[in-house]
């Protein structure tokens, strides 16, 4: 187990920047889950961690120790693919004791070692079959059974469930999460499914085009998204935005849409009276209310079962709410809403969070 | 009973007919154009070999039984023309797969200008047989060729003779020719079989710990092995076929040194103009290499089969 630094690190295919100067400090047996969209750059940062990228700028450090120029097998990690990489030729338990017959560890030592991972993730009557013989849920267990026999530094997943269906996916979260508990090995996620993020990670790191944009526990990210980036990927249905400018005068404050309304909300620093800003709420936080005051028109109503997520449109702005109350399966044309003022995030005109 | 069945035994004769034979109908034209195309021909060079079928012969062309075959067994340059089809088949076959293969691993890397290499490599399979064999030949010539005086300033020849023409090393001017025309072959199939590899694997492997040979030992070769079963399978019957390049560069000589069951078989049928006897020969071959591709066929099998 081991402490993972990465210090200003960069990435460079060509001409092209795609990682623009990372930094992050990992501690000892943290779970970080590295999530953003297509291309942002987080599984270029896994690779790069793994040694199988090479480094253009910065620094990375294992357990204190420079690794940059490493070679994977020299920086004593295991990674989990999304493809799996299972040996197609080998048996489930060759495949899991590889790198130990590699490394020459003796046959005793193997054996227990294969046997506790096989036993730890339900693999003993599959040992001797080949992976093409395994389903996919059988096939994401080998690939974890192979990186846990070795006790590596760190374990480093690339999208580990993206080949799974829903159910599945959700089964194996949960053992990786128990897994992670029980053997409390410094452990780096990369994901773009955000409730993988938010169920695994002790720390999230939320990146966009190659940067990273915040850093903090999953409930920070969600009841406190930096800027609007972050606010727009966590949180399922995505955070409402209604786009307008600041006014501020007398103790009081509102955002003004394109069509003169004003939304009251508490002054914040940060914001300059007149310049654009974006009021946020997340749909679960919108109020339905007789005597609200903003009038919402239905445009699609989508039950969930948990819960009711209701398509609106406010003053020519796309909105949605999400409701437990049943009643508004057959909702009138028009509702009146509220936007409770504890629940408001607000972001500048470059899209970051004022307060 | 049920109504269809009723219905059916009370069709009249000719219909019933009609929908028994539809299946042999619609199959008719592929099958008769097989039978004409392949079978006719084939059978009838058979039987040439049980027939006394010489060109200069007008009286010639009766049933002479097994006659050529018994022939054949006492005919020592047939004997030698196998051993020499052998040892041109091992050679060209081992030196083709061996450099193709090496080909196609250093092309699987990406570098600077590699689809103009790819390009180039993959020349020489696109020259007519005949012109390899005359350049390979002007080649190895001490008059026009280069290639002997190089063999004997690198101290390799006492003088620069033309190996054509050497009895103990003749055999290998048409299998350097016949390797260097093979190459691209082997290249292409072992390129295309390698990029089919996920590149996953490697990086599991390297992450595992294993080293380059470690990694092509254990990932690259099982992922090769049916695509080489079945191109050696190929190239094998290919080869020993093949008397292009024999023909054009020693014609079988010097002393039957270069003839192979292939280039004998030509002399046999256009030089004496015995087509009987050369069907005779062409038919023990057909054997031989049915049998050698029964034999590559179950090994594939049998590798497809272990995963």
């Amino acid at each position: 187990m081991a402490s993972i630094d990465v210090q200003g690190v960069r990435k460079n295919y060509g001409d092209v920047e795609v990682l623009h100067g990372v930094d992050l400090t990992i501690r000892d047996g943290e779970f970080i889950v590295l999530v953003g969209p297509s291309g942002c750059g987080k599984s270029t940062l896994l690779r790069m961690i793994a040694g199988l990228e090479e480094v253009t700028g910065g620094d990375i450090h294992i357990a204190g120790k420079h690794v940059n120029h490493l070679a994977p097998k020299d920086r004593d990690i295991a990674m989990v693919f999304q493809s799996y990489a299972l040996y197609p030729h080998m048996s489930v338990a060759d495949n899991m004791s590889y790198s130990l017959r590699l490394r020459k560890t003796p046959k005793e030592k193997i054996a227990s070692a294969v046997g506790a991972a096989a036993a730890k993730l339900g693999l003993d009557p599959l040992l001797e079959r080949r992976p093409k013989a395994l389903s996919g849920g059988q096939r994401q267990r080998v690939a974890m059974g192979r990186a846990i026999v070795r006790q590596p530094k760190a374990f480093l997943f690339d999208e580990p469930l993206s080949n799974l269906d829903a159910r599945l996916r959700e089964q194996m979260r949960a053992e990786i999460k128990k897994m992670h508990g029980d053997l409390g090995a410094t452990s780096i996620y990369v994901t773009h499914d955000q409730i993988e993020a938010m169920t695994l990670a002790d720390r999230i790191v939320a990146m966009h085009a190659g940067v990273v944009q915040q850093i903090g526990s999953p409930l920070d990210l969600y009841d406190r998204p930096a800027n609007l980036f972050v606010a727009g990927f966590i949180g399922s249905p995505g955070m409402n935005f209604l786009e307008g400018t600041y006014h501020s005068g007398d103790g009081k404050a509102d955002i003004r849409l394109s069509d003169g309304t004003a939304i009251p909300i508490r002054p914040r620093e940060g914001l300059r009276d007149g310049y654009a800003a974006t009021l946020g709420i997340r749909p679960e936080h919108v109020e339905l209310k007789e005597d609200g005051s903003w009038q919402a028109d239905v445009e699609l109503v989508e039950p969930t079962g948990l819960g009711i997520i209701l398509h609106l449109s406010i003053h020519g702005q796309s909105f949605k709410i999400f409701t437990a109350d049943r009643a508004v399966l057959s909702p009138p044309p028009s509702l009146q809403v509220n936007f409770p003022e504890e629940h408001l995030h607000v972001f500048d005109e470059d899209g970051n969070r004022a307060d | 009973m049920t109504p269809d069945v009723t219905s059916r035994s009370r069709a009249p004769l000719m219909r019933r007919l009609a929908i028994a034979s539809e299946p042999y109908l619609y199959s008719a034209p592929a099958f008769f154009l097989i039978v004409a195309v392949m079978l006719v021909p084939l059978v009838l060079g058979i039987s040439y070999a049980f027939r006394d079928v010489q060109l200069l012969n007008p009286f010639s062309g009766g049933f002479i039984g097994l006659d050529h075959f018994r022939t054949l067994s006492e005919d020592q340059a047939f004997l030698r023309a196998l051993k020499n089809t052998l040892w041109w088949t091992g050679a060209s076959v081992f030196f083709q797969f061996v450099f193709g293969l090496i080909l196609a691993l250093l092309l699987d890397k990406p570098f600077a200008g590699r689809g103009l290499v790819q390009a180039l490599v993959f020349l020489p399979w696109a020259v007519p047989t005949f012109l390899a064999g005359l350049n390979w030949a002007w080649l190895f010539n001490p008059v026009i060729g280069p290639i002997p005086h190089w063999l004997y300033a690198l101290g390799i020849f006492s003088e620069p003779n033309n190996i054509l023409s050497d009895p103990h090393m003749a055999m290998w001017g048409p299998i350097i020719a016949n390797v260097w025309w093979g190459i691209p072959f082997f290249a292409i199939t072992m390129l295309a079989a390698l990029q089919s590899i996920p590149r996953d694997l490697y990086e599991a492997a390297a992450i595992d710990g294993a080293s380059g040979l470690q990694r092509f030992m254990s990932i690259t070769l099982p992922f090769l092995a049916p695509t080489i079963a079945i191109t050696v399978l190929l190239r094998t019957v290919w080869i020993a076929n093949f008397a292009d390049l024999i023909v054009v560069m020693t014609n079988g000589g010097p002393a039957d040194r270069t003839q192979i069951v292939a280039s004998y078989i030509f002399t046999q049928a256009f030089k004496r103009l015995d087509f009987g006897y050369a069907s005779a020969i062409a038919l023990v071959l057909l054997g031989l290499l049915l049998i050698y591709s029964m034999l590559i066929v179950l090994l594939r099998q049998t590798l497809l089969n272990k995963d």
